[in-house]
């Protein structure tokens, strides 16, 4: 009834009751549909139509060439032999005996190279010499003619080590007692403590003030674990040098080749240009590939040295062991909101566990600082985050890159208030709802918002009022959870430029090329680029070719992060398209004698007035007849968003997404087990461009964020992994997945191509979070830390049967 | 991995490359979806390997119904087993057990001889087995045959009787004495597929029309170092009613399964959680 009431008599603008719509493959919700986007107003024959992925057969036939595949006459094989202990001194290094091994061509160590640290703070040698950090830590790396010979060279390497007692724990590191763990850091300097390795502030409005308003203030800590992306494809790199020009090409499955290239040509003080990285079809990145990694100059290295191409290619457990793993942290959240239940103000400290070396994990505040600031609304916010340098791996970027667990604070949090106020879970995050037009404490600016629409879809679709009146007795007990999330969804201006560049050529034959900045690592991108120009130029898919793999060839572009690539290549390709059609329609013009521009394009021709020509007619006149020219564009697309400024303000992002879970779960008291029954997601994705590759973001996002909220946890004891392996790692299977009910919001985002908004990343930053309060709501009981697995569950309720018991033997001694 | 493969495709050529081997480094692989995961932490060198995935001898491949047994040959894949009409009917524990192993493709290849050699605390079927009271029959290079109860037949963890000139040829499962069962396999873990069980409990209870249990076979893996059949828990058993069982009853039958637990601590559960699940799944198998 208060729920009711609240929308009724909400203050926030009036918005139209969430629809179904009929487009399959599931129901759309439209909201704010007066936008004057031009693109938005015609009628649209391709977007919004499931389209198959361009390389969709390549890839389920066994035909996709993967970075495995690729074979270079006379390659070499590498391998790299890591730190036996996490924490040690190196006292000596001897190959001779690798050496003498059959078909051994050469073998590096940090003496034999003349090289740069890598990592944006600069503090990670690629090979390590003095000390080891941590277990991944890599001493050594051989290349041999095969791949067996050369993992045998490397157990013949011989290593003496002083073994030092190593911290594995962030709070221990930051005693003035601990030693320097890493001697590149410069949080003595920088921050007043040596194991610091990065920090970040940032506020907005009164706390004080709004502290004193504060009905309820709820103060909780949180521990999230370390997870890793565990890509179907391990990481792989081939290298070939060319000693005569020193020109070297890379086989890569980096996210962001133009970064990428940067960051080799730095690390072994070479020539950006010089470094072409081809990228084959990529086997999964999720974030995983967003930084460089030592494995890919050492492949360059042992290229160089043996002057042959090289192969290093990681087994599972390499994977698991030395690949970038998600930010664990330890989060301290209070939250405050009046007696109405308003938000009043959110305060947060985290301590970042950033391993041995920097990584894009200790820059993860940039996005959650959004969320803490951000989602919903929020008066006044404070936030500082210290990464802390230990023994343990380091971190890198991972889908959401932060925000799953700001999220789950976040959200864990919202329904504790709700409980302390007695104010039902809906209504407090509806009343505090991020809203069209709001501009937030940090600048965020929502000049179209779906939070309210996603909020109240997932309740009205999820019948949570059913399952929470549902009688909860027996083994298996029933709970529904809500969680919310923001996210960019117009690209993030971290770099002075987040744009993308795009040439076009039509050829004589009426075919196009769409050579575009941005690259594809299995998101779907080039299906969509593909169904923009099939839109906009009515060429058939048969005869577009989208060329996005070489650094040689293509324009600049960021690379794949920040849920950016539809947004910003979509958009680059429309300013494209519309200067070929301007090419075009000059030319069409010219050739049927008619004045204008109102050229429609259609089945490979261009119509006008009851004429028509083809398309590959138009172009091969312009080619073959005077004055002879090429029909090629070239654009550049640049985001309206702003670069923040020093305290971290500013619109970051073309615009916002919005979305909100309610999860359904079965917990079985006998075995602690977790079921997730029911997910309902509404997501603000501004418009839909390919239902059925969105619908593929929407499952394997969830699937993640499943794993991360019950099962997924990289076992660490004294900085050794125990459990590389898919035996002891718990990622889910198809069979777990549960029924994922999808309904888009469409808020027709004038920033966005067509008015869409980024969708990656977000499907999985509020599951965590909206299952924690499901199992919280179906067993009374509360979990802080994930992953919320079976031991715990059963830990919790013998806990609370225990306290059950001993509270009644007090009431019966009174 | 590199070792020499021998590929017997009769039981003599089987029998004569156990033979010719006796003095050196032989493993006998059949699923080999375990034996792979071993040979890439094991040196494998100078290794011989009997492969018996081309052997045609239906003694070890077959399901048959004698007259007072079921025999299944070591060779038939835990998929042979689920597609099996007469093991889902009379041993439903078996036909569970078997279903909930791994994936469908480790079941289209992973042998029930071959779960028993590996000698696992958590092998699946090999639970069942123990539960249904089976009996391993056992040929010899040198012509002699032997059988043992499957539980007498595993020593300890990762040890059989099985010597070296050994190899099981089939298993025989007694039959039920009525059609009155209750009779599952509790399979405890993180995952629905792909998974190794942290505890399972593998239960076989034949009835009388009004439910009266008159035998009883409970066995509970990855709880110690071998799969116990839980003698005591069973023999409590005899004689109560499944319909009418009582709670402390039930209590008292968990006690007493847990009573053969003795679980190790590691990655996956800690010992406390091993003893939790398995007393309270124990409760549970009575219910419908």
């Amino acid at each position: 009834m208060l729920l009711r009431q609240f929308i009724k008599n909400s203050s926030n603008p009036p918005l139209t009751p969430p629809k179904e719509g009929k487009l399959p493959p599931f129901g759309r919700v439209g909201v704010g549909q007066t936008s004057n986007f031009k693109t938005m107003k015609k009628e649209l024959n391709i977007i919004g139509k499931s389209h198959q992925k361009l390389d969709g057969k390549e890839r389920v036939s066994g035909k996709a060439v993967y970075g495995h595949d690729i074979e270079l006459p006379n390659m070499l094989h590498g391998s790299i032999l890591r730190a036996k202990y996490p924490c040690a001194e190196i006292i000596s290094i001897d190959t001779s005996k690798a050496l003498t091994l059959e078909g051994v061509e050469c073998i590096i160590t940090a003496n034999d190279v003349d090289v740069n640290n890598i990592g944006y703070k600069r503090d990670h040698p690629i090979l390590k010499k003095g000390t080891v950090n941590c277990n991944r830590d890599e001493i050594a790396a051989v290349a041999a003619q095969t791949k067996e010979i050369a993992d045998k060279a490397i157990q013949l390497i011989e290593v003496k080590y002083k073994i030092k007692e190593g911290v594995y724990d962030p709070f221990e590191a930051l005693k003035e007692t601990a030693p320097r763990i890493n001697e590149f850091g410069k949080g003595a300097e920088q921050f007043g403590n040596k194991n610091v390795a990065e920090y970040f502030h940032y506020e907005h409005g009164n706390l004080a003030e709004q502290k004193a308003k504060s009905k309820v203030i709820v103060k909780k800590r949180y521990e999230l674990p370390r997870v890793t992306h565990a890509c179907m494809a391990t990481s792989n790199i081939t290298a070939e040098f060319n000693n005569f020009d020193g020109r070297l090409t890379l086989w890569s499955s980096t996210q962001v080749p133009f970064l990428y290239q940067r960051d080799i040509a730095h690390a072994l003080k070479m020539e950006p240009s010089k470094i072409r990285v081809i990228q084959p079809i990529i086997g999964g990145g999720f974030g995983s590939k967003l930084d460089m990694h030592p494995f890919e100059p050492i492949c360059v290295l042992l290229a160089k040295k043996s002057g042959k191409p090289v192969q290093i290619l990681y087994s599972r457990e390499e994977e698991f062991l030395a690949s970038p793993t998600r930010q664990p942290m330890v989060i301290d959240l209070t939250t405050g909101c009046d007696e109405n239940g308003k938000f009043t103000f959110r305060e947060v400290e985290i301590i970042k566990d950033n391993g041995a070396y920097t990584s894009w994990g200790a820059t993860t505040p940039f996005v959650m600082m959004q969320s803490y600031s951000s989602l919903y609304q929020v008066p006044a916010c404070k936030f500082d985050s210290h990464a802390v340098y230990t023994n343990n791996p380091f971190a890198g970027s991972f889908r959401g890159y932060g925000n799953p667990q700001a999220t789950f604070s976040i959200e864990s949090n919202i329904d504790l208030m709700a409980e302390e106020l007695g104010m039902d879970k809906r209504e407090i995050r509806l009343i505090n709802a991020n809203y069209k037009g709001e501009i937030t404490g940090q600048g965020l600016h929502f000049k179209t918002c779906g939070a309210i629409p996603a909020l109240k879809t997932v309740i009205e679709k999820s019948n949570y009022d059913k399952i929470m009146a549902a009688p909860n007795t027996g083994r298996y007990k029933r709970g529904v959870g809500l969680g919310s999330m923001l996210h960019v969804g117009g690209g993030a201006k971290i770099y002075r430029s987040d744009g993308c560049g795009t040439t076009l050529k039509l050829d004589d034959y009426g075919y196009l090329t769409i050579v575009t900045g941005s690259n594809e690592i299995g998101q779907g991108s080039e299906t969509v680029l593909a169904m923009i120009a099939m839109e906009e130029l009515g060429i058939p898919k048969e005869k577009i070719k989208v060329i996005n793999t070489d650094t040689d060839v293509k324009p600049w572009d960021v690379g794949v992060h920040a849920s950016r690539t539809s947004f910003v290549a979509g958009n680059s390709l429309l300013g494209a398209i519309k200067l070929i059609k301007e090419k075009l329609n000059n030319k069409a013009s010219q050739l049927l004698n008619v004045k204008t521009n109102e050229w429609e394009y259609k089945d490979g021709s261009m119509l006008f007035n009851g004429q028509e020509i083809k398309l590959d007619k138009v172009a091969r006149e312009m080619h073959f007849a005077s004055p002879h020219e090429l029909c090629t564009v070239n654009y550049f697309y640049e985001p309206p968003s702003r670069f923040q400024d020093k305290d971290f303000k500013g619109d970051v992002s073309g615009n916002y997404a919005f979305a909100s879970q309610a999860i359904e779960v079965e917990v079985d008291t006998v075995t602690g087990n977790v079921q997730v029954l029911n997910v309902h997601v509404s997501q603000d994705v501004g418009r839909v461009l390919n239902p059925i590759g969105l619908q593929g973001q929407m499952e394997g996002g969830l699937a993640t964020g499943i794993g991360y909220a019950l099962t997924e946890e990289m076992i660490y004891e004294k900085g050794i992994l125990k459990n590389p392996s898919f035996h002891g790692y718990k990622m889910l299977t198809s069979t777990d997945m549960p029924d994922v009910h999808f309904y888009p919001i469409e808020t027709y985002d004038e920033a966005g191509p067509y008015g869409s908004k980024g969708a990656g990343e977000a499907p999985l930053i509020p599951t965590a979070a909206a299952i924690a309060n499901a199992v919280s709501n179906a067993l009374g009981v509360r979990f802080y830390s994930l992953p919320i697995t079976a031991e715990k569950v059963l830990r919790a309720l013998s806990e609370k049967k225990l306290e059950t018991r001993n509270s009644k033997q007090e009431t019966n001694k009174i | 991995m590199n070792f020499e493969v021998i590929s017997p495709k009769t039981t003599p050529e089987l029998l004569n490359a156990i033979y010719d081997n006796q003095t050196e480094n032989f493993r006998i692989g059949a699923g080999f979806t375990d034996l792979i995961n071993q040979f890439k932490t094991q040196e494998t060198e100078g290794l011989i390997l009997i492969n018996l995935t081309q052997l045609k001898d239906d003694n070890f491949k077959l399901i048959i119904e004698n007259k007072t047994n079921f025999q299944i040959g070591a060779l038939t894949t835990a998929s042979e087993i689920i597609d099996n009409k007469s093991i889902k009917e009379n041993f439903p524990v078996l036909y569970q057990a078997a279903s909930k192993l791994a994936s469908t493709q480790i079941r289209n290849v992973a042998t029930v001889g071959g779960n028993i050699c590996n000698v696992s605390p958590s092998g699946d079927m090999t639970a069942a087995l123990i539960a249904l009271k089976a009996t391993c029959h056992i040929i010899d290079c040198d012509g002699n045959e032997r059988k043992e109860l499957l539980s007498s037949f595993i020593r300890g963890l990762k040890k059989t009787s099985l010597t070296k000139k050994e190899i099981i040829k089939n298993i025989t499962i007694p039959k039920n004495a009525g059609q009155n069962l209750k009779s599952g396999f509790e399979k405890v873990g993180s995952r629905k597929s792909m998974e190794i069980s942290i505890v399972s409990l593998a239960y076989h209870l034949q009835l009388t029309n009004d439910g009266i249990i008159t035998h009883a076979g409970v066995a509970c893996g990855a709880v110690a170092p071998t799969i116990p059949f839980t003698t005591s828990a069973c023999e409590f058993l005899i004689e109560k009613n499944i319909n009418t069982i009582s709670e402390n009853d039930k209590e008292e039958f968990a006690i007493k399964v847990l009573e053969y637990a003795n679980p190790i601590s590691d990655i996956r559960a800690s010992d406390w959680y091993r003893k939790e699940v398995l007393f309270n799944v124990s409760k549970t198998i009575f219910g419908k």
